[in-house]
């Protein structure tokens, strides 16, 4: 962890350095050594695995610019797809080999650098005008708040922004620090507590890896639901912190989710979570083979094999791929169900109708997050049979406070959104009194009490949101001199779990 | 083309679409829409145009659809 903090503090300051540099190319050096001395403290090696990566897609594109043909992209899609099949999808088989191939390790973040080098050789397939250097291109590859795990860049979206002159914008760092706060908070703090629990053996992570079995149906909603929350807090959390970090140096990055539990079908779903994955799987697969005929059935399976693909992408482990394959199935039927719904009368009132809805795709998809979760294709078959015997209701093997923990939590945060929502209906109404009244503040309170209580809320939340520099920077020095403090005491203060998809 | 949008596509005729009308990024049409209006721009263009080389954001409006099928379609045989 120390170790760790120290990279992440020399790749800052380098960063600070390249950001005080007029010359394009020495910024472009200096941003590339702290992206690359970042990286390479999780393994020399790993630094070597990502540089020949990048020097291969950028072959490749060179290729590609000269002539867009098919043929060239299938070669520089292959060669990427060996490079995966060697570090990552090898490893596993061969585990128990005594050799030199036994002793190969995934480089940490490869599934989403080389889904970046992939992007890179689509877009010049499709004659987008890309014209990176060489140092930029590797610049794109290794850029530090994503290399680790993502999110998926696109190099239409970084390369102009890399060629801006960099300054130091107000906002941006007012932005980026309040994303940086929110993160750490979401994943130290909310997926810590779901993960662990507040006593040991209560949190989900052991509720999975209880080796009695046994769980009753109730266990095994929760442990769902308390996992897809847990899952969610840390990698939405680690998104906001890289999407932070960037934003302080005025990178603006894609997002990664966008309140994905307020889904009201599987389909918005997927455009709500991991959205830089959803839509690269959306723009350079989906799409290219599900124009590719013309049959009623063959868009619906290329959504089967496209989310196996989406599963398949985390590692080729069964429980990934039935994951992958069962968020297929929920596509197709959210499809067909609509078609359905076209011919019949629909018998609920709308609001009735988008409840059972959300429901619905929340049930499903945290259901689906077994799959996900469960060690073994055994266990994922265990606990949906538990599920659908409705006997053993009564029957329960997790601890009661496993219960009071995931059911805080998750209400908590549909209770935070609700309070967003009002807030923003709020300030709605006051903009629209307050323009009524001539903008006199007083006047307008004097037509209701409830009137009055919504001009104060918003005003004190626009007096701290405009003064976040305020209690931001106190906050995060907080954070950072408890963090210290419990390293310090060698970790017997907090254990803190490594971020989950870091392992992708 | 916009009738097709409107009465296929959207399902809806209180749904007005306009020819510059932002229809993928507004998230009004999702990514199977996209293919059934790619086959259509195909027929009312009499043209063949390669999925591989088309994005979501080559087909936001009816504008760049019909740009797109310019630019990549070939003359069916």
């Amino acid at each position: 962890m120390i170790q760790t903090l120290i990279w992440v503090l020399v790749a800052t300051l380098l960063w600070l350095l390249a950001w005080t540099r007029r010359s394009s190319n020495t910024r472009y050096a200096l941003l590339l050594l702290g992206s690359y001395v970042f990286y390479a403290s999780w393994g020399i090696g790993f630094l070597a695995v990502l540089v020949a990566s990048s020097l291969l897609n950028y072959a490749c594109g060179l290729a590609l610019r000269r002539k867009p043909t098919l043929g060239r992209l299938w070669v520089g899609v292959g060669l990427n797809v060996l490079l995966l099949g060697v570090f990552k999808y090898l490893p596993p088989a061969i585990a128990s080999s005594s050799g030199f191939l036994g002793h190969i390790i995934m480089p940490v973040g490869m599934s989403f650098w080389t889904f970046q080098g992939l992007s890179y050789l689509f877009d010049l397939y499709r004659e987008e005008e890309l014209d990176p250097a060489l140092l930029e291109f590797c610049l794109y590859m290794a850029f530090w708040p994503t290399v680790l795990a993502g999110p998926v860049c696109r190099l239409p979206n970084l390369l102009p922004q890399f060629r801006r002159t960099p300054v130091w914008d107000r906002d941006d760092i007012s932005i980026g620090f309040s994303r940086i706060v929110q993160g750490v908070f979401m994943k130290m703090v909310l997926a810590q507590l779901l993960g662990a629990g507040l006593t040991r053996g209560a949190g989900v992570t052991a509720g999975f890896d209880q080796t009695r079995g046994g769980w009753g149906p109730l266990d095994v909603s929760l442990l769902a639901v308390g996992f897809g929350f847990q899952l969610f807090f840390d990698f939405a959390g680690y998104s906001h912190m890289v999407t932070g970090v960037a934003r302080v140096f005025g990178i603006r990055l894609e997002e990664n989710f966008d309140r994905p539990y307020f889904s009201p079908t599987p389909s918005v779903f997927w455009t709500r979570w991991h959205m830089s994955l959803s839509f690269w799987i959306r723009d350079y697969v989906f799409l290219p083979l599900a124009a590719m005929r013309r049959d009623v059935w063959w868009p619906y399976a290329v959504f089967v094999m496209s989310m196996t693909l989406f599963g398949l992408w985390h590692a080729a482990k069964l429980t990934f791929i039935l994951w992958g394959v069962y968020h297929g199935l929920l596509l197709v039927a959210h499809r067909a169900g609509q078609k359905l719904k076209r011919r019949i009368s629909n018998p609920w009132p709308a609001p009735v109708g988008g409840l059972l809805s959300w429901c619905a795709t929340f049930f499903l998809v945290s259901l689906g997050w077994i799959f996900f979760r469960a060690n073994d294709a055994g266990q994922a078959a265990a606990m949906l049979r538990a599920v659908v015997t409705p006997s053993g209701y009564w029957h329960s093997v997790l601890p009661w406070e496993s219960y009071v923990v995931v059911c805080f939590v998750v209400i908590v945060y549909f209770a935070y959104h609700g309070l967003l929502a009002g807030l923003d209906a709020a300030r709605a109404r006051y903009s629209e009194t307050m323009a009524r009244e001539a903008g006199v503040f007083g006047t307008a309170s004097a037509t209701t009490t409830f009137g009055a209580a919504t001009i104060v809320t918003v005003r004190v939340v626009d007096f701290f949101g405009e003064r976040l520099w305020w209690w931001a920077a106190p906050t995060i020095a907080v954070l950072i001199v408890s963090v210290g403090a419990a390293i310090v005491r060698h970790n017997t203060a907090i254990s803190v779990t490594p971020f989950m998809y870091t392992v992708f | 083309m916009i009738d097709y949008l409107v009465h296929e596509v959207v399902g809806r005729s209180d749904v007005r679409i306009s020819a510059d009308m932002p229809l993928v990024s507004s998230g009004l049409i999702d990514s199977l829409a996209l293919v059934n209006i790619l086959q259509k721009l195909e027929d009312v263009t009499h043209m063949r145009i390669p999925a591989g080389k088309v994005q979501p954001k080559d087909m936001d409006t009816v504008d760049l659809m019909f740009a797109t099928a310019q630019r990549f379609g070939k003359a069916r045989k």
